[in-house]
């Protein structure tokens, strides 16, 4: 897609709540920057200092806004306050989209940075050509508080800014997760950044022996660090909590090989409480004894354990592989005996069963320490009639939770007002995800209702020609698909989201889809989605432009 | 996780210095200043006026009295972006795949950019993407001809390529 002007300002302002949040935010900022050029412009006592004109007027400017964003940054990171808020604020902000946040705050720091170094630039020159100060250009860059932290800043901004670009953060989390930690003396030069007393009405900074090491008397900056320290001390407390939660007990108590390769860790933690489509992060300090990593959890609330999948994808899951003695030998084999189960006729459900990392033979299993839970738990869906759930790839791990959840109050009878449950999977190639499958036949098993849970596999992969004689001959008759060994067929290519989601709001219009429903009523779907976000705007798209006037429907992306 | 790839690192900071190089120049020509001038306190313009026998008076003409050298490290950077980004008629050349090259280039641009005042910044992170391409080179990383034709939108043929031991 082409990026044009009028696309931008499409994508901006058509949806309200994006553009309010556009006029506020930017809005905010250019207020400020226009009330630090007036302050210092009208500012008497600032009266040589503003024989510099334009220069000192906008890096004053958007030295108050780069406080503000100062400030911002670390708000949206403050992941357990924002767990505690997420429910009581989802009416006014999406508190999900934290990152998204925490980048548009970083984004507008790299603009007001550029103007106001550029700015400064300008006036230490001046500054030197006139002699204002007696004093060099380069002396303030370098030999005063202000331009050391300045140039500090930036050194640590294109070292951050750089490796947490989507291509490096994917290619190597590492990289990204310690090189954001220059973010702790990022932000204590950002408030230490006016200690040198550069804004004054005196020849020489007015220092003190005493904190905060200078006059207010005489330095006249906006003192903003007062203001902007508080996100920095909650973040710094909120990682110390992370801490001492993380060290709470934690027993790592079995660990499951699935045939298909993955991983099953069941962790105990009784000080650890979740929800339903959440997730954490766990470290093993024989592994990596500074590293965390996040992983969906994939065991229901109701569950005596607290589970997680892995699959050894790259150097830390491979080293936790080996460590609990389920190295990528041992997975291949059993992978191999897993893909050899394809051909086999079905015998049973399945694809044969787990098989236990004996601690015994192992010796004993590593320490764990899990952190959290976080993320938007998925209690809405008993709050619509019609709960639609896409996973896609790797995006379907939250559902493993989130169906066995649905599964546990459907047994109490407890479902809110959810009726019926679509659960859409585009999977490229299933057999990888062989312990998801033997858990949707579990729930799929346990149906009482035949009407109540549809599950719909799409397999995106192109098929070799033995799968295809495979599905020819398996297929007709069989109580069970012999792709997913679900009793729900198997769909091939991509899923056609105008017509499913055209199909369901007539299904609804009709009453067959929920028997007794009242048409005076509004009857609300919501699509649930977690996986790649470009196929989460076209799927999003196409929800919402189903909407009628008696049926709305609604779409979530989950965040992991 | 995954594997460091430090050519798609340092393309990004030689990237971002240039941006801040040429913006740098444009500032360079109208407040025009030999960064060394501290060493013996020559100051900008000729204010107060140069001792008679200023050891850097050449640079000075082509730094002050014509902005020579700005100029060039604002045309650098733009060649820099040009390789980097890459421009359509430099994809897949040796500009756009050659590390040793980007290195040397990206060390001139340094040593360029670090002659006037405004400079000092870009030629820091000048440095820094050479840096990362000299690692590129000593760990055999090289950029596959399918990476070099789609460097904005792959971000994995290269790793896979360049993933092997």
């Amino acid at each position: 897609m082409k990026i044009s002007v009028w696309n931008v300002i499409h994508q901006e302002f058509h949806n309200r709540r994006r553009a309010i949040f556009n006029v506020l935010w930017y809005g905010l900022q250019l207020g400020l920057f226009v009330y630090g050029w007036w302050s210092q412009a009208t500012n008497q006592r600032l009266a040589p200092l503003n024989t510099l004109r334009f220069s000192v007027w906008s890096s004053r400017g958007a030295g108050l806004v780069l406080a503000l964003d100062g400030g911002m940054i670390l708000l949206p990171m403050l992941r357990n306050i924002i767990r505690v808020l997420r429910p009581k604020l989802a009416f006014l902000m999406p508190m999900d989209e934290n990152v998204w946040f925490h980048r548009q705050v970083a984004y507008s720091m790299a603009f007001w940075t550029m103007v106001h170094t550029t700015a400064h630039y300008v006036n230490f020159f001046n500054v030197e050509r006139t002699q204002l100060r007696p004093q060099l250009a380069l002396q303030i860059h370098y030999e005063q508080a202000g331009g050391i932290t300045g140039h500090f800043m930036l050194l640590c901004m294109i070292l951050m800014y750089s490796t947490a670009h989507h291509k490096i953060r994917t290619q190597c989390f590492e990289a990204f997760w310690y090189t954001h930690h220059l973010a702790f003396f990022f932000i204590v030069a950002l408030y230490t950044h006016a200690t040198g007393c550069f804004v004054r009405d005196s020849a020489k900074p007015d220092y003190t022996s005493f904190f905060p090491y200078y006059s207010t008397d005489h330095c006249l900056g906006y003192e903003s660090w007062r203001f902007i320290i508080w996100p920095g001390i909650l973040y710094f407390g909120e990682r110390v909590y992370r801490e001492i939660r993380g060290r709470q007990p934690t027993t790592l108590e079995r660990v499951l090989v699935h045939p298909s390769g993955a991983m099953e860790f069941r962790i105990q933690k009784p000080s650890f409480k979740y929800m339903a489509g959440q997730w954490l992060f766990i470290q093993i300090p024989d592994v990596s004894a500074f590293q965390w990593h996040p992983f969906t959890i994939t065991s229901a609330p109701e569950d005596p354990y607290v589970s997680i999948h892995i699959r050894q994808v790259g150097d830390w899951t491979q080293a936790v592989g080996e460590r609990v003695g389920a190295g990528p030998s041992v997975m291949a084999s059993l992978t191999k005996t897993a893909m050899a189960g394809i051909e086999k006729v079905n015998d049973d459900l399945g694809r044969g069963d787990f098989v236990e990392v004996n601690s015994s033979n192992w010796g004993t299993l590593p320490l764990v320490r899990i952190d959290g839970p976080y993320g938007g738990p998925t209690e809405d869906v008993f709050n619509v009639e019609v709960a639609v759930l896409i996973g896609a790839g790797i995006g379907v791990t939250p559902f493993a939770s989130i169906l066995k959840h649905i599964w546990y109050r459907q047994r109490k009878g407890n479902l809110g007002s959810l009726r019926r449950v679509e659960f859409i999977w585009i999977v490229r190639d299933a057999p990888s995800f062989g312990w998801f499958q033997s858990l949707l036949s579990e729930v799929e098993a346990a149906q009482t209702d035949p009407n109540f849970l549809r599950m719909s596999v799409y397999l995106t992969s192109k098929l070799d020609e033995s799968t295809l004689w495979n599905i020819a001959v398996n297929d007709p008759g069989a109580d069970f698909d012999p792709m997913t060994l679900l009793r729900s067929r198997t769909l091939y290519g991509r899923p056609d989201w105008k017509s499913i989601y055209s199909h369901l709001r007539t299904a609804i219009e009709l009453e067959q889809y929920l028997p007794g429903r009242e048409s005076s009523l509004k009857t609300s779907v919501g699509t649930f989605f977690c996986g790649p976000s470009s196929l989460a705007k076209i799927v999003r798209r196409q929800a919402l432009a189903t909407t009628t006037e008696t049926i709305e429907f609604t779409f979530a992306k989950e965040h992991f | 996780m995954g594997r460091f790839i430090w050519h798609d690192w340092a393309r990004f900071v030689a990237i971002s210095a240039s941006v801040y190089l040429i913006w740098a120049a444009i500032w360079g020509i109208l407040y025009r200043k030999f960064f060394f001038d501290f060493i013996d306190h020559t100051y900008t313009s000729g204010t107060p006026p140069l001792p008679a026998k200023c050891p850097v008076q050449a640079i000075l003409e082509f730094i002050v009295r014509v902005p020579v050298v700005q100029v060039v490290a604002m045309i650098m950077g733009f060649v820099t972006l040009a390789f980097e980004y890459p421009a359509p008629f430099l994809k897949g050349t040796f500009m756009q795949r050659n590390f040793t090259f980007k290195t040397v280039f990206l060390v001139f641009q340094a040593m360029t950019s670090v002659l006037f005042y405004q400079g000092t910044n870009a030629f820091l992170w000048s440095l820094i993407a050479a840096v990362g391409y000299t690692r590129a080179v000593m760990l055999g990383e090289v950029m596959s001809l399918e990476e070099s034709q789609d460097k904005i939108t792959t971000a994995w043929a290269g790793a896979a390529l360049t993933a092997q031991p």
